[in-house]
């Protein structure tokens, strides 16, 4: 005898037609083992879990800088949109820790990934990788990701790039897209750097300039009175002079955190239209301690406790609580080291967090108290929850 | 390693749910979730200064504080009603023809009737009727669910007999209409092809044309949404999200952030524990898998673990639609752009059936479009001054899963231009003020969710394969499913149904 509840639905009103195609289907319908391992390849397509990565080639940049081509293991990269990053894994001193590094190769390949790494003043990272990284060196990778790109669906045909040192290589990456492929696009680059032989890319990027009529280019230097260029700083005048109506435009920034304070300022004396100004997260300011609402009697020296899991690991206040983590060599997801993403986000039990500018917390953060511990730095002992 | 009472895979609304309710009848839980925050599709992200929500439309079955709904209850056990500010929606939606007219619908029955009545008076008596019979449909259906779960097992063959003569006199409505598919039923009741639109209007919330959407899951959205009225909150569902991980944290149970379940552990057939991706090993007496059945059985089994009797039960089950969605924080209000309702729904010609065919195409050209303006009820929701929308239509993933990933972002942007001129139509000036706009595929919803075809309201939700006929059934001893992929999908639908699974599992233990 049939089941009760076949039964019943026999009397409704399309019951046996629904109950014959359900006969049906068992008979014809598909098997669920065909899904076995389709929908983590097609991810991975995409979003890789880690990306693993080998240099292939290191080519010098400028007096202080190198391009790492990376290619790789599985001869497989993602696609990615011009003006994103990737984030890199490095092992030091027993540490393993990241940074992100804009892509500067060209989207329109994927044979490999090309980034540049310049040397900075306490670069923990960016030391390893110039002294010490060489060819066929391999090093794990999250991402591409990253909002730093041209939307063209709402972005302005002319686009305005406002570069400083090192910034500049998600516009390389964003240059060569447009001007490679032949998009209907206007870039003018204001590339900022403190001496002419440290300006990046600069011998392509003059090529380029001259091969491509809707592209322009000017190099502003710093610290270099016999520069026969412009000098001085990415100012509204210089603003004003090469890009003429602002309201044409849009702009983008990338650079050191002192160059956007500025060059926002002189953007905001051109009534540029805030929504028409994009910046590129580049990191923590050198030092924590220079950050607006850093409270005046730490140094940045001082070191507190943080409890986690069971453990106590110390925190020094000027380093975020994701590099605590990491220096205790406890593995905590990371990504854009900006406070952007929000991958690093960490609920803060109890204590007390001085938080860097643009972090983007969500609202249930706020109200639960999770941090972004990349861009959070403790200034008391700290209880956390992974 | 640990030993749990219950672990339960996968922190969406079915999951925390689920771990909730246990842990508040003394029950250690874990929960293990791959991604970095909890809640499934019940999320949000920043860009800018604007934060998006994910999923949530409209909360449904919370009612009010004075007189609460089902849902409201539920949290009001879980001590999270008071912790969460609570928004009221004032119109269920608007439908906008292309004609340029629209119809607003209140979210009150007898000024739903009035209003309807006013717009289409040569069928108001046809309105009339069919709301008193979306509400003898809906009151039959429940009683008969109550009446069904007071009863257990299979009846004797007599007693069968005499049930099966009785049903269609104690239940006619039900008999009627209960399988029986949104376009023959507004076919029976309404001439006006505006009309029809303008009713079935759910048929998006479960990603089914009008023609295969059951009436029942439609007769029941709308009686709900109606009686407890449409919520929203103050923060978005990734608030409910957290307060309910919190929860479950106080009580005791465990949630893992960032750490999947890799596999489930098997002991003489019968789940007994599950590997972490970081590989440890946990035991437990019982699983909850708040993840798809397809996924559960092909990714956390080995191919000769997967029941044969599994794989025959999943047959008629197709994978589900998924959604293409623009996520746009505008730099004005949302009046200066003619934004007067939260949920809209626009069409580009009276035939839904047709357009909506457009969901197995790449682009959105002609499929009807969902837009939803969360700061016509949460002014607060974003900076002053500015208004956040999230506008898109349904889509398979196919097409986006054949794409060369080398085309995929020049298809996503040109899919978002295609939304945005279709409702400049509507709402000109759109464009010029997007300060932010991210764009999420199917491929999107498939990366963050590890669903099979990023498919958004699980199973396709037709009427062989919903209402009565939810694969709700596990093919392995100690693993259960609590997800919107064995239940009617929705945030309110998934909180309940593992409300009563996890119920079920804590009573059953208590027996024990």
């Amino acid at each position: 005898m049939k089941s009760i509840k076949e039964m019943l639905l026999e009397t409704l009103k399309n019951g046996p037609e629904v109950l014959t195609d359900i006969t049906a289907c068992r008979r014809n319908g598909k098997d669920i083992i065909t899904e076995i391992g389709r929908v983590d390849k097609k991810i991975a397509e995409y979003h890789p879990k880690m990306l693993n990565l080998e240099v292939s080639e290191i080519i010098p940049n400028g007096n202080e800088a190198k391009t790492f081509r990376l290619t790789s293991e599985n001869g497989y990269l993602p696609p990615f949109l011009a003006g994103q990053f990737i984030n890199l894994f490095v092992e030091t001193d027993g540490v393993r820790t990241s940074r992100p590094y804009s892509l500067s190769s060209s989207p329109l390949q994927r044979g490999y990934y090309e980034i540049t790494v310049a040397r900075t003043a306490d670069g923990f990272v960016s030391a390893y990788l110039l002294d010490k990284a060489k060819p066929g060196d391999r090093f794990e990778a999250n991402g591409p990701a990253g909002h730093f790109y041209i939307n063209p669906v709402f972005h302005k045909k002319k686009s305005v790039f406002i570069a400083g040192g090192s910034g500049i290589t998600p516009f390389v990456s964003m240059i060569r897209d447009i001007l490679e492929s032949g998009k209907n696009r206007d870039i003018i680059l204001l590339y900022g750097c403190r001496k002419e032989n440290t300006a990046l890319f600069y011998e392509e990027l003059k090529e380029k300039v001259l091969a491509h009529p809707n592209f322009r280019f000017e190099l502003i230097v710093s610290e270099d009175e016999s520069f026969k260029g412009r000098k001085g700083l990415i100012d509204a005048e210089i603003i004003r002079e090469t890009v003429q109506t602002t309201d044409a435009a849009d702009f983008y920034i990338c650079g050191p955190q002192v160059m956007y304070d500025f060059c926002e300022k002189e953007l905001a004396a051109l009534n540029t239209d805030k929504k028409r100004i994009h910046r590129e997260v580049f990191g923590a300011s050198k030092s924590i301690q220079t950050e607006p609402g850093w409270p005046s009697d730490l140094t940045g020296n001082e070191v507190f406790k943080i409890k986690i899991d069971g453990k106590i690991i110390p925190a020094k206040s000027g380093e975020s609580v994701l590099a605590a983590l990491e220096r205790a060599g406890i593995k905590a997801p990371v990504c854009c080291r900006s406070g952007g993403c929000g991958i690093c986000r960490v609920r803060l039990v109890s204590g007390k967090v001085f938080t860097a500018r643009g972090v983007l917390k969500r609202y249930a953060d706020e109200m639960f108290g999770y941090i972004h511990s990349c861009k959070c730095f403790p200034i008391s002992d700290l209880e956390i929850l992974l | 390693m640990k030993d749990y009472d219950v672990i339960i895979i996968g922190a969406g609304n079915g999951g925390l749910a689920a771990a909730v309710t246990l842990s508040l009848r003394g029950k250690s839980v874990a929960v293990f979730e791959k991604h970095n925050l909890p809640g499934g599709c019940g999320t949000s992200f920043r860009r800018g200064r604007f934060e998006f929500e994910v999923a949530l439309h409209q909360l449904s079955s919370m009612g009010t504080s004075e007189n609460p709904g089902p849902l409201r209850k539920q949290f009001r056990e879980y001590g999270i009603e008071n912790q969460i500010d609570w928004i009221e929606i004032r119109d269920l939606f608007r439908v906008n023809l292309p004609d340029g007219r629209g119809y607003t619908i209140p979210a009150d029955r007898r000024k739903a009737e009035q209003s309807l009545s006013e717009s289409f008076p040569e069928e108001k008596h046809s309105i009339h009727r069919y709301f008193d019979t979306v509400w003898r449909f809906c009151e039959e259906a429940n009683a008969f669910a109550e009446k069904s779960a007071a009863s257990s097992g299979e009846p004797p063959a007599l007693k069968k007999l005499i049930m099966k003569t009785l049903f269609p006199k104690l239940y006619p409505t039900l008999a009627k209409y209960g399988l029986r598919s949104t376009q023959d039923v507004m076919d029976e009741f309404f001439k006006t092809k505006e009309l029809q639109l303008c009713l079935s209007a759910y048929w998006c919330f479960m990603g089914m044309p009008p023609n295969r959407f059951p009436f029942s899951i439609l007769a029941k959205c709308t009686y709900i949404y109606l009686t407890d009225k449409p919520f929203y909150l103050r923060g978005g569902s990734q608030v409910m999200s957290q307060a309910l991980t919190e929860t479950i944290r106080k009580n005791g149970g465990d949630v893992y952030l960032s750490d999947g379940v890799a596999e489930i552990l098997l002991k003489d057939g019968a789940a007994c524990g599950v590997i972490d991706e970081k590989g440890r090993e946990f035991r437990c007496k019982k699983i909850i898998s708040n993840i798809s059945p397809t996924m559960t059985y092909t990714r956390l089994l080995k191919k000769n673990e997967i029941p044969f009797s599994a794989r025959d039960y999943l047959k008629p089950y197709t994978v589900g639609i998924s959604a293409l969605t623009c996520f746009f924080g505008l730099d004005c209000p949302p009046e200066e752009l003619g934004f007067t309702n939260s949920f809209t729904l626009n069409y580009d010609s009276l035939n839904a059936n047709e357009d909506f065919l457009g969901a197995y195409s790449l682009l959105p050209e002609h499929d009807p479009i969902v837009a939803t303006c969360y700061t016509v009820d949460d002014p607060e929701g974003s900076p002053a001054g500015t208004s956040v929308i999230t506008a898109g239509s349904l889509k398979y993933s196919a097409p986006w899963e054949a794409l060369p990933p080398e085309k995929y972002h020049e298809m996503k942007f040109k899919a978002a231009d295609i939304i945005i001129t279709r409702l400049e139509k509507q709402y000109p000036k759109l464009r010029e003020h997007i300060e932010e706009l991210e764009i999420a595929t199917p491929l999107t919803h498939m990366r963050y969710l590890t669903h099979p075809g990023g498919a958004i309201y699980g199973y396709e939700q037709d009427l062989k394969s919903s209402v009565f006929f939810f694969p709700t059934e596990s093919r392995i001893p100690n693993l259960e499913f609590a997800s919107g992929w064995v239940n009617a999908c929705g945030f309110g639908p998934n909180y309940m149904y593992a409300d009563k699974v996890a119920k079920r599992i804590a009573e059953e233990a208590d027996v024990k």
